[in-house]
């Protein structure tokens, strides 16, 4: 079986991908707690109407108030509040399951065995993959322990053996659609998440490639001088107009010297400063860092960018070389020209040999962007390529490659 | 079956179409069971010959239907066909009483709509679907009622609340993750597009490179063509023997570089064949920022070296980025420079030539989507010493 390698993806997308699921995790967590609030005053409603034991009211009520707690408890601790919220949600899962097991045996009626279906609905909400497993173990645990050690819960009047057997086969075949659709169901979270945050990486990368390529192009970088020099001018116009001391030209020379100086003499130099107020203005230095470039290319392209509804999540937006719209003609050109593309020097990436090419091509997402039958055919022949592209290619252009 | 389960594992790669593809084939997998399961189950039911055998027919042409429509790619189509075949499976399964597996099928069914992600699928579909089984309830849940059970109404109560919980609680679920992804996605989305303009200007650059050393591109290149139409006639033997028209087809993606497609696409004189060739092909030129040459450039990236991760990596906003007055003063007019300065735009002939002039940075500064970048509070000391902007920075 295929499996993405780690060293073709950005390696910062994980911790960005923490920090945007925390922000969805909290919302889950409240609105999961206020749906177990609501049944539990439908449970307890029932149980009153049906005049059961104060004693079976109070153990239900309080394995319902224990979830409660157990979560007010794991939001409120500020340290390491993803983990904590994931470890809330794994007790509500197995405790939803526990109290849904336990009015079963309580009442033993085919009508209470599908609050199993319930607590699977709402636990579905988290759509996290560790949930999900837990939630379907325990569903078809629960589910099937039940229906085997107490058959009476499906006894029925004028039900058959043969009938009690379908319910498990039906059963059987509801957790399996149920644990499928939400495997899906949570890939596809991954998904909107990886673009997400892939993007985001790819944005800060590619602002740099294109200052590489307006580097090789243009032999120029940034002046940081300039622009120091042109705070001063500005700095002093500015102090002078609102008759203040220039407070500004002493930071202009720690951001110079932010270029040359390690920290240690940064500190000594400047005790008006801590690390952290050092660190921040780092931000803005020009000759080493990016951050203020950045924000400077991204500023510049910025304008006029509208999102139409129907964009938002229309196939057309992502790219590939296997569109549905494409003949197969074209899905082969579309391969064939970036394969080649790949074995050619350019002044931004240089050629790459055949076995990187097809271990990329193999164990990266490109894999995907790639028609399935296109690309096994270059798997499975990929020396043919190679011998292709070298005679052609390479061989009567004299061909020295790159090192 | 190996193809599937694969693609199963790595559905997260996956298009939206291909997904739905995948979809309708885990369901109409299910439903074959299900109506495989008719044929013992009519043993027990109390229809008629014609009804045991019609309805399993009927449906297994339904299911016939959705795989022509996977075939042909109409998957939306497919789906309507998938969600319809249980909902009659439902029907069947339900039309006789004192059957427990015929209220489960209610679940099941809203489970295969949940599964395809569609609000207004599950609107239409799942809440007649619900709506039916509460009126099965009323009408003939008196049947399914636990020879354990301590009171009936309770019961018929119980099963009503569970199925109309079981289908609020996934429409609370649909509401959540359709509010999350619609956001993430239009973020997506906007940002491929600022993405795309860089790419614009890195694909300007290597042309404009390419233009003052008067050198020949690759595309036009003999060798190269040549290289490339080799390699498709190999693919395409694996698909169709003859080689001609792939070689024509090859030949027109390089007669399309430089070309203008649209003038192409909108010349009445050519070919059906020609202009849609021209508009699939439009994708994957090499003169110009395309998907291909957009991909190749993502591709790049993957190789340069960049800094770790750390909490504003992101964060381009000059506001919380930093916190001291002076530094966010002295911070935009950085900005200012940069964008006054330094050629960031194309000039009237789309080469990379032009800067920002004042009014327009001022435009910028004003402008709503700037509050990505600059606070209100930036934006008024910047309207208060703009004088000093233009003339020393």
């Amino acid at each position: 079986m295929r499996q993405i390698n780690e060293q073709y993806k950005y390696k910062q997308l994980e911790i960005y991908k923490e920090s945007l699921e925390l922000r969805h995790i909290k919302t889950k967590t409240l609105v999961v707690n206020v749906l177990n609030v609501v049944f539990a005053v439908v449970v307890a409603f029932f149980l009153f109407r049906l005049d059961v034991e104060s004693r079976t009211i109070f153990g239900v009520s309080f394995m319902f108030l224990m979830l409660l707690l157990i979560n007010v408890g794991l939001y409120a601790l500020a340290d390491d509040l993803y983990n904590n919220l994931k470890l809330a949600m794994y007790v509500t899962t197995i405790g939803e399951y526990i109290i849904a097991t336990t009015l079963i045996i309580l009442f033993q009626t085919p009508s209470i065995f599908t609050s199993l279906f319930l607590a699977y609905a709402i636990t579905s909400i988290y759509q996290e993959n560790k949930v999900m497993l837990i939630s379907n173990f325990s569903l078809f645990i629960s589910g099937f322990l039940l229906a085997l050690s107490f058959d009476q819960i499906f006894s029925i009047p004028g039900n058959t053996a043969i009938q009690n057997m379908f319910i498990i086969i039906f059963l059987l075949l509801f957790v399996m659609l149920l644990t499928l659709s939400s495997y899906i169901l949570i890939k596809r979270k991954s998904f909107f998440y990886n673009h997400l945050a892939q993007i985001k990486e790819s944005e800060v990368r590619n602002m740099d490639l294109l200052m590489e390529i307006e580097h090789i192009r243009t032999k120029q970088k940034l002046n940081s001088e300039s622009y120091y020099k042109a705070l001063e001018r500005f700095s002093s116009e500015l102090s002078k107009k609102i008759g203040i001391e220039n407070v500004f030209a002493r930071k202009i020379q720690l951001l110079r010297d932010l270029k040359k100086t390690n920290i240690g003499d940064l500190l000594e130099k400047y005790p008006e400063y801590t690390i952290e107020q050092i660190n921040e203005i780092k931000n803005m230095e020009l000759a080493v860092n990016t951050k203020m470039r950045n924000i400077g290319i991204k500023a510049s392209k910025t304008k006029d960018i509208e999102v139409s509804r129907k964009e938002i999540f229309s196939e057309s937006q992502f790219k590939s070389f296997k569109h549905t719209t494409d003949d197969t003609y074209v899905k082969i050109i579309a391969f064939v020209v970036f394969y080649v593309m790949l074995k050619t020097d350019k002044p931004y990436l240089k050629e790459m040999d055949e076995d990187q090419i097809k271990d990329m091509l193999q164990y990266s997402e490109y894999f995907y962007l790639i028609d399935r039958d296109v690309i096994d055919v270059y798997l499975n022949n990929n020396e043919v390529f190679d011998t292709v592209v070298s005679d052609l290619l390479k061989e009567e252009w004299n061909y020295e490659p790159h090192r | 079956m190996n193809r599937i389960v694969e693609r199963i594992r790595n559905s997260e790669f996956l298009t939206f179409s291909e997904v739905l593809r995948l979809k309708v084939a885990i369901v109409t997998l299910f439903q074959t069971i299900f109506i495989l399961l008719t044929i013992p189950i009519s043993s027990i039911n109390q229809f008629t010959v014609d009804i045991d055998v019609f309805i399993p027919l009927a449906l297994a042409l339904l299911i016939v239907l959705t795989i022509l429509f996977t075939i042909v790619n109409f998957n939306r189509f497919a789906m309507h066909t998938s969600i319809i075949t249980i909902i009659i499976l439902t029907l069947y399964y339900t039309s006789t009483t004192n059957h427990f597996y015929g209220y489960i099928m209610f679940f099941v069914t809203l489970t295969v709509v949940i599964f395809y992600q569609d609000i207004v699928t599950y609107l239409l579909y799942g809440g007649a679907t619900a709506g039916y089984g509460i009126w099965y309830i009323i009408d003939k849940g008196g049947s399914i009622i636990g020879t354990n059970s301590i009171n009936a109404d309770v019961s018929m109560q119980t099963y009503i609340i569970i199925l109309a919980g079981f289908y609020v609680v996934f429409l609370i679920q649909f509401l959540i993750s359709d509010n999350i992804y619609e956001k993430m996605n239009n973020e997506w989305v906007r940002m491929n597009k600022i993405l795309g303009r860089y790419q614009d200007f890195s694909q300007r650059h290597l042309m404009e490179m390419l233009e003052e050393h008067d050198e020949t591109p690759l595309y036009r290149d003999n060798k190269f063509q040549q290289t490339i139409g080799e390699l498709c006639i190999f693919i395409n033997e694996f698909f169709e023997e003859d080689a001609a028209k792939i070689t024509e087809v090859v030949e027109y993606y390089f007669f399309l570089h430089g070309q203008e497609i649209e003038e192409i696409v909108g010349n009445k004189n050519a070919s059906v064949t020609a202009r849609r060739y021209a508009l699939q092909l439009e994708k994957y030129l090499l003169d110009r920022r395309s998907e291909l040459t957009s991909i190749l450039f993502d591709f790049a990236t993957l190789f340069k070296p960049s800094d770790a991760y750390e909490e504003n990596r992101y964060n381009y906003n000059l506001d919380e980025l930093l916190h001291d007055r002076i530094d966010k003063l002295l911070s935009l007019a950085i900005l200012y420079r940069y964008l006054k300065t330094e050629v960031t735009q194309f000039d009237k002939w789309g080469n990379i030539k032009d800067t920002l002039t004042h009014e327009q940075i001022t435009e910028l500064f004003l402008s709503k989507e700037f509050r990505e970048f600059i606070s209100y509070e930036q934006v008024n000391f910047y309207l208060d010493n703009e004088d000093l902007f233009r003339e020393h920075l």
